[in-house]
């Protein structure tokens, strides 16, 4: 029921963003510049390679008037080849599942930051296991089609909702990936108004040591938010983490060392509520850090998570500063 | 002296009273009335105001039958009250407590403040002739108000019958008693006295000294509530015969005695003059027509706005504030904001603080800095600022002086847009006036000067006039020796 008060004034929105929906089919977004999300296998339980539960959970809603057949597509699936990391030897294997029907979004345990209980709630709809195969190496691997009607529908959200868990079954490599959702298997061309979004975001930074490589993630402000609560995880020091908003220019947090924690507490504005902020993280100048992977999730007061959706809800924000002129006697 | 000269040799009563309430103002500053409702073909004269009508001493004729007169055949002063009329007007006179006095001259009066008590001159000796060797001199005599009468009459303590007492004039606050005397060790022939009124007693009489007398006459002292003594004597130096006078109390000293301008003081014999309570009006005695003494009305023609703006002072130094991020304030920020404020400068600052050289329109931008990628954000935001002057009439001068010193004042810097501004007129706070676009004055006296600019223009195609008034306070500090 948390879920379902947090995200109650969102679809509307997701609604009315449609242009920019339009560019939500990708994961991650084009607004975000993330270059890729990333799962480690779990084999050892090592989280300082910066993914803290060898897991990550996207959902997919497509608004509840688009009927045709969709497709998941998986970019660089497997792991192994140029876009994954390596550690030792390519042992890794992930297994990409694909829910939809009741409880895929809604159940308590679907939306949370980790894989626990049943996360993996709903009905299956399609699943597979990959190792590393050079077929897919750079390539779109294409899960499909769905159709629409086979989501949980979501009535308060007017969206048929499908999730995808990436689970890093064994093995200790990072697989990188992207996702995009599509009319087509064999090419990504959107759905009109469709969107993505998660709880927890795990994704790989820039190699990169110049600071014009900005990433950015769009967490939704509801109404009812005083304060939220971020969390970054093995961040490295890597940079500077700031908070943009309509009127928040940016208030530099603290960003997490290796293998920790790192939370901050921010004040929400009147003029934040119902609008997207912008996490942005920018990379280290200097000695480069590479291969750079990081974990994100913030709360409001309540404990409940707010979402990143791919597409930012109301646009990215844009800061808007205002002149007051006073008379001085 | 001619006048002082006839009223002593015939009647043996000094009639003058001196009201002066301004000094030093412009030609033409005060409207002079004869009072014809009250004059005769005798002598009217020490007119003064008690409670809604005016107290005056008269020779006019009462009785077709019968008149009293001294040893020369000269008709004897009485007291006459004529009360106001709706117009504010003195009429229809009548005696004033004939009780107070027989068979001799009753002149000069004054009332305190609250009315209890009435000082005035008498002959020494009334209702009885003397002879002619026995001059009967005058003195001064109080009676108290019982009623509607006036009784319990008493002569002042230190009346001599060797020399003349008159001319009583009790302060607004009852402590201090001006009169005059010919008694020796005075400047010369009538000098003024002052004596004060401690726990009950009158301090013996101290002459004012040579400063307010001189070896001719004065007499008609009459001290103002603003503290100012005016007095009429016949020196050297007035326009001719009895003039008014006035002089200042200043660090325990009297300043030199300035005669009042004409239309006030004239060729002929002009004395008796007396205030009412701001100064703007009063009345005085004058023979300037047809040698009888007669009251005149004054009335002052000096335009002082009773509410006029202070003057303000233009301010072209702002705060400019980034509200957004001032909610932030506190907080690491990784901006900096610089502001560009259109005339050359720039400052950095959430809030920031400039002060520009004048009226303009000036385009206020924005710029924010990222110190993380060193890039500039140009014009985030920005203001246009149109800074204009108040609109107001501009007084432009130093804020203090010392007395004696020439100030100078100018209205050029006045903005009244709209407005053809036809006239600048000054009033100086001491009851003297000005015009022109520049002008200078000289205070004599030092204090706060309240001094208001009221600028008009010309009549539009209606016969409207705007008039708009700024006013200003002057600090005078003593002179510079």
């Amino acid at each position: 029921m948390r879920v379902t008060r947090l995200i109650l004034p969102l679809f509307a929105f997701v609604l009315t963003a449609a242009p920019t929906g339009l560019r939500a089919q990708e994961v991650p977004g084009p607004d975000e510049n993330i270059p890729y999300l990333i799962t480690f296998g779990r084999e050892g339980g090592i989280t300082s390679w910066g993914d803290d539960d060898f897991s990550q959970t996207f959902f997919f809603a497509l608004p509840k008037d688009y009927k045709d057949p969709f497709y998941i597509r998986v970019y660089d699936p497997d792991i192994g080849g140029k876009t994954d990391e390596l550690n030792n030897f390519w042992n890794t294997r992930m297994v990409y599942s694909i829910y939809g029907g009741k409880g895929c979004y809604t159940h308590l345990e679907a939306n949370g930051i980790d894989p626990r209980g049943n996360y993996k709630s709903g009905t299956l709809m399609a699943t597979r296991t990959f190792g590393m195969d050079n077929k897919l190496d750079e390539r779109w691997f294409t899960f499909g089609p769905f159709n629409p009607a086979d989501g949980e529908y979501y009535p308060k959200f007017l969206s048929n909702i499908f999730k995808i868990i990436c689970d890093g079954v064994s093995g200790d490599d990072g697989n990188l990936y992207r996702y995009a959702i599509s009319r087509r298997p064999d090419a990504n061309v959107p759905v009109d108004g469709a969107n993505a979004f998660t709880y927890e975001y795990t994704f790989r930074m820039w190699n990169n040591n110049d600071t014009s490589f900005v990433s950015h993630i769009y967490p939704y402000v509801d109404s009812g938010c005083v304060w939220v609560q971020t969390r970054n995880f093995d961040w490295d020091n890597d940079g500077d983490f700031i908070v943009v908003s309509v009127v928040r220019k940016g208030e530099v947090l603290p960003l997490s060392g290796e293998d920790v924690w790192e939370t901050s507490r921010i004040q929400v504005y009147d003029e934040e509520i119902g609008k997207s902020l912008d996490f942005r993280f920018y990379k280290r100048k200097g000695e480069l850090v590479k291969n750079n992977n990081v974990v994100v999730s913030v709360q409001n007061q309540f404990g409940e998570n707010l979402p990143f959706f791919s597409a930012p809800i109301g646009g990215v924000p844009v800061y808007k500063p205002r002149i007051k002129v006073v008379p001085k006697k | 002296m001619r006048k002082i000269l006839k009223h002593t040799a015939i009647t043996g009563l000094i009639l003058f009273v001196s009201i002066a309430v301004l000094n030093g103002q412009a030609k033409g500053t005060f409207e002079v009335t004869q009072i014809s409702n009250i004059s005769s073909s005798s002598d009217e004269m020490a007119p003064v105001i008690m409670n809604d009508g005016i107290l005056f001493c008269s020779n006019r004729k009462t009785n077709p039958f019968f008149t009293k007169k001294n040893l020369e055949g000269i008709r004897l002063y009485e007291l006459y009250f004529a009360p106001f009329n709706n117009e504010g007007e003195p009429v229809s006179p009548v005696r004033f407590a004939p009780n107070l006095v027989r068979d001799a001259n009753i002149g000069p009066a004054s009332v305190t403040a609250d009315g209890s008590m009435l000082w005035f001159t008498r002959n020494n000796s009334e209702g009885r002739r003397l002879g002619k060797k026995q001059p009967n001199r005058l003195g001064i005599f109080t009676a108290r108000r019982s009623g509607s009468q006036w009784t319990d009459i008493t002569p002042f303590e230190y009346n001599d019958p060797e020399y003349n007492f008159s001319y009583p004039f009790v302060s607004a606050d009852g402590r201090y008693l001006f009169f005059c005397s010919d008694m020796p060790g005075g400047v010369g022939k009538y000098d003024i006295y002052m004596c004060e009124n401690v726990d009950g007693h009158w301090t013996r009489p101290e002459n004012l000294g040579p400063e307010v007398n001189s070896s001719s006459a004065e007499i008609h002292p009459f001290r103002h509530s603003s503290g100012r003594l005016y007095f009429a004597s016949d020196r050297p130096g007035g326009m001719g015969g009895l003039d008014i006078w006035s002089s200042s109390l200043v660090f325990g000293s009297w300043t030199k005695p300035v005669v009042m301008d004409e239309p006030v003081n004239s060729t002929a014999d002009d004395f008796a003059f007396y205030a009412g309570q701001g100064g703007m009006q009063g009345y005085f005695a004058s023979n300037r027509r047809n040698f009888n003494d007669d009251i005149y009305s004054f009335a002052s023609t000096i335009i002082r706005w009773s509410a006029c703006d202070s003057l303000q002072k233009n301010s072209y130094c702002y705060e400019f504030i980034e509200e957004n991020a001032l909610k932030q304030d506190t907080l690491k920020t990784g901006f900096r904001w610089e502001w560009n404020f259109g005339d050359g400068t720039r400052a950095t600052g959430i809030v920031a603080e400039h002060c520009f050289s004048g009226p303009g329109i000036y385009d206020i931008s924005l710029d924010i800095v990222n110190l993380i990628t060193g890039g500039i954000e140009k014009r985030q935001a920005s203001y246009e600022l149109e800074i204009t002057d108040i609109e107001q009439p501009v007084i432009t001068s130093p804020d203090t002086i010392a007395a004696g010193e020439t100030l100078f004042l100018n209205a050029g810097a006045t903005y009244l847009p709209g407005m053809k501004v036809d006239r600048y007129y000054w009033n100086f706070g001491d009851e003297t006036v000005a015009t022109g676009l520049e002008v200078s004055k000289v205070f004599a006296l030092p204090g706060r000067y309240n001094i208001q600019l009221i600028v008009s223009s010309a009549p539009d195609a209606g016969g409207v006039v705007r008039e708009v008034c700024v006013c200003k306070d002057i600090e005078v500090s003593a002179k510079v020796k």
